[in-house]
């Protein structure tokens, strides 16, 4: 517990430098040290939570097999089996749980069983001082990006964005390649090995070199964060985000918020992950696709953008280490997101 | 700064009718444009009511945005009621000219997707308008219904009074200030946008239709986080019509989630108000003051 390599560092500048200088005071707090967790070693243990929507015992059992058979302990939480309405326990026990698990010496990192909804209810009751001596990761999508827009603001702690439990086969042998290799990515992030995805081009991709800290998650999730002490500043950043289930209005509407908020003007790149559209109804037909949407609402800047990241509400959902650095090179033949925090490359296969 | 009321209309002063939003076809207001004549009023119909546009919104983003923009400066339009919401008004906010409406004041009426612009407009310009209902409330006998005769009303001047009846979980007492709100989820969006309206000290309305429960609570949510429930004279709950609910049921009625999101604070709170999607639909004068009394006896909004 008392790690040593535990990693405080600056944020890589490059070319995202110019665009922090120019952050207003206000915003003064995202620019302060990235806090990266130690990275996990077999023996370590991952805390199990429901901070939002609730899961049975039976329903983790496929990830707690999987993971302990990586070589980590694992710490089940008092949420797990509970339920409250539609959430994993009352509001009081599940930040109680989570925040049992923060400040817990011998946990190295807690994920998130599930989404769904309610991690807004309890996100301001933490206390995160207690990461300063025990920083650790924190695993989730979905409405979990509350959490981690929130680590991200208030504190600079990096986290892993990814599945989580509830999407771990019962039955590895029968997975699909991509949800197996997504599944493997949550290891080789919480491992520290330096992740690197590539893309089939897109042709509505935008073509370019960005580098800077990755940061977003579920697209609605962070439009309601807005005004909030979670709110995002995406500054000379690389934004990625995904959703599902919402009308293509809702995402047009959503586009046009980030762009109001000031969210898209200076961003290093553009990230798009998976979009399960809810079919127009009947004589309300959007006719914009989601690239249309996006292409239109980032044409004033000229920064990369990328369509089709494997991240989202589907199989292929690789981890992402979230506030950490990375270069996104976006180019006719081919398209990488690579963290530039570790150097040693590995290539996940299939990404 | 005190709040600019327009003028209230004369007869035979002209009310133009434009949809900056959704399609509508013609037919559709058609009952609103024969109904408003018979109020004394001249009615010039905009292009974008029932246009050549095929798809969800009743025009281009430019031709919605130069019809609405064209209807601000006209000194001969009086009043400019949107045909219906829907969605788009986002889309062209930030390119409207607000400055001859700064000016010369008119009445611009609407709600739902028209509650971005009634924030715009009271942020930017400190100009009261008319939340209420819109051409399509006027059909099937709806030209008599409370809802559109209160815009009648409000529109020649008349003072509003509007009761309510009593809510098991209403919070009692009396407050005044400015009117403030509509949708819930146009007010969430216009968080952290130019269009964010400040609701210190302000008698807060919300409705809403066709959300998830989660979503009315998650939007709740964002408006306490975001500072907007804090400090209010009052809160008025209006409808919260056609919602939907997830497969795991979350187990608690509208009225139960919207008492516990919207916390403790000190102000009166009244359930079952009449701003909604709904047949009920009272016209509200944003940012113009009201006096605000909830008791068991009911609650009374009076201009």
């Amino acid at each position: 517990m008392n790690r040593k390599n535990f990693l405080s560092s600056l944020l890589t500048i490059g070319a995202a430098g110019p665009v922090l200088a120019e952050s207003a005071p206000a915003k003064a707090r995202a620019t302060s040290l990235l806090s990266i967790p130690p990275y996990l070693r077999p023996g370590d243990t991952i805390g199990i939570t429901c901070p939002a929507g609730n899961i049975t015992a039976k329903e983790i059992l496929p990830a707690v097999q999987q993971i302990e058979a990586w070589g980590f302990r694992i710490k089940v939480g008092d949420t797990v089996g509970e339920k409250d309405s539609i959430f994993g326990g009352t509001d009081a026990e599940r930040a109680a749980d989570l925040q049992q698990m923060i400040n817990d010496p011998g946990i190295q990192a807690i994920l998130c069983a599930r989404g769904g909804y309610g991690a807004v209810h309890i996100i301001d009751q933490l206390d995160l001082s207690p990461l300063a001596n025990h920083p650790k990761w924190i695993i989730g999508f979905s409405d979990i990006t509350v959490i981690l827009c929130h680590l991200h603001t208030n504190g600079n702690w990096a986290s892993i964005h990814s599945k989580m439990c509830n999407s771990f086969p019962d039955d590895w042998s029968k997975a699909e390649p991509a949800q197996v290799d997504s599944i493997l990515s949550i290891r080789k992030a919480l491992s520290g090995e330096r992740m690197q995805y590539k893309v089939v081009p897109n042709t509505r991709n935008r073509n370019g070199r960005a580098e800077g800290p990755l940061v977003g998650g579920n697209l609605k999730t962070i439009e309601s964060l807005a005004g909030t002490r979670s709110d995002i500043d995406t500054a000379g950043k690389i934004l990625f985000v995904e959703d599902t289930g919402e009308y293509l209005y809702s995402i047009d509407r959503m586009f046009w918020h980030l762009q109001r908020t000031g969210k898209l003007d200076r961003l290093a790149g553009l990230v798009v992950g998976g979009f399960k559209i809810k079919p127009d109804d009947p004589g309300d037909e959007f006719e914009r696709t989601l690239y249309d949407i996006v292409t239109e609402r980032v044409r004033a800047y000229s920064y990369p953008v990328c369509f089709d990241f494997p991240v989202g509400h589907q199989k292929e959902n690789y981890a992402l280490k979230y506030g950490i650095p990375h270069l996104l090179d976006v180019r006719e033949g081919e398209v990488t997101l690579t963290d530039t925090s570790v150097p040693a490359p590995t290539t996940i296969p299939g990404a | 700064m005190p709040i600019t009321i327009p003028p209230f209309l004369q007869p035979g002063d002209t009310i133009g009718i434009t949809c900056p939003a959704g399609y509508m076809p013609l037919e559709k207001a058609q009952t609103c444009i024969d109904t408003l004549p018979a109020w004394g009023y001249r009615v010039k119909v905009g292009a974008t009511l029932g246009s050549e546009s095929d798809n969800y919104f009743s025009g281009t983003d430019n031709q919605r945005l130069a019809e609405l923009q064209q209807m601000l400066d006209d000194p001969e339009i009086k009043a400019i009621l949107c045909g219906r919401g829907g969605y788009g008004l986002s889309r062209i906010i930030d390119r409207i000219d607000l400055t001859r409406f700064r000016q010369s004041p008119k009445w611009i009426i609407g709600f739902s997707d028209i509650t971005l612009l009634h924030t715009h407009i009271l942020t930017r310009c400190n100009i009261a308008t008319l939340h209420a209902p819109m051409a399509g409330a006027f059909n099937d006998g709806g030209a008599t219904s409370p809802g559109v005769v209160s815009l009648r009303r409000a529109l020649a001047g008349e003072p509003l009074t509007c009761h309510a009846p009593t809510h098991p979980f209403n919070r009692f007492g009396t407050a005044t200030g400015p009117l403030i709100g509509g949708n819930l989820a146009l007010l969430a969006h216009s968080i952290g946008s130019p269009s964010e309206p400040d609701t210190t000290g302000s008698i807060l309305f919300l409705e809403d239709v066709g959300e998830y429960l989660y979503n009315i609570d998650r939007l709740l949510r964002q408006l306490e986080r975001a500072g907007k429930l804090n400090d209010l004279a009052g809160l008025l709950i209006g409808g919260f019509t056609e919602l939907k609910d997830t497969v795991r049921p979350f187990g608690a009625s509208v009225e139960e989630i919207i008492r516990d999101a919207i916390g403790t604070g000190p102000y009166p709170v009244a359930f079952d108000f009449p701003v909604s999607h709904g047949k009920e639909n009272v016209a509200l004068k944003v940012g113009a003051t009201y006096r605000l009394q909830i008791s068991s006896e009911g609650t009374v909004l009076q201009e």
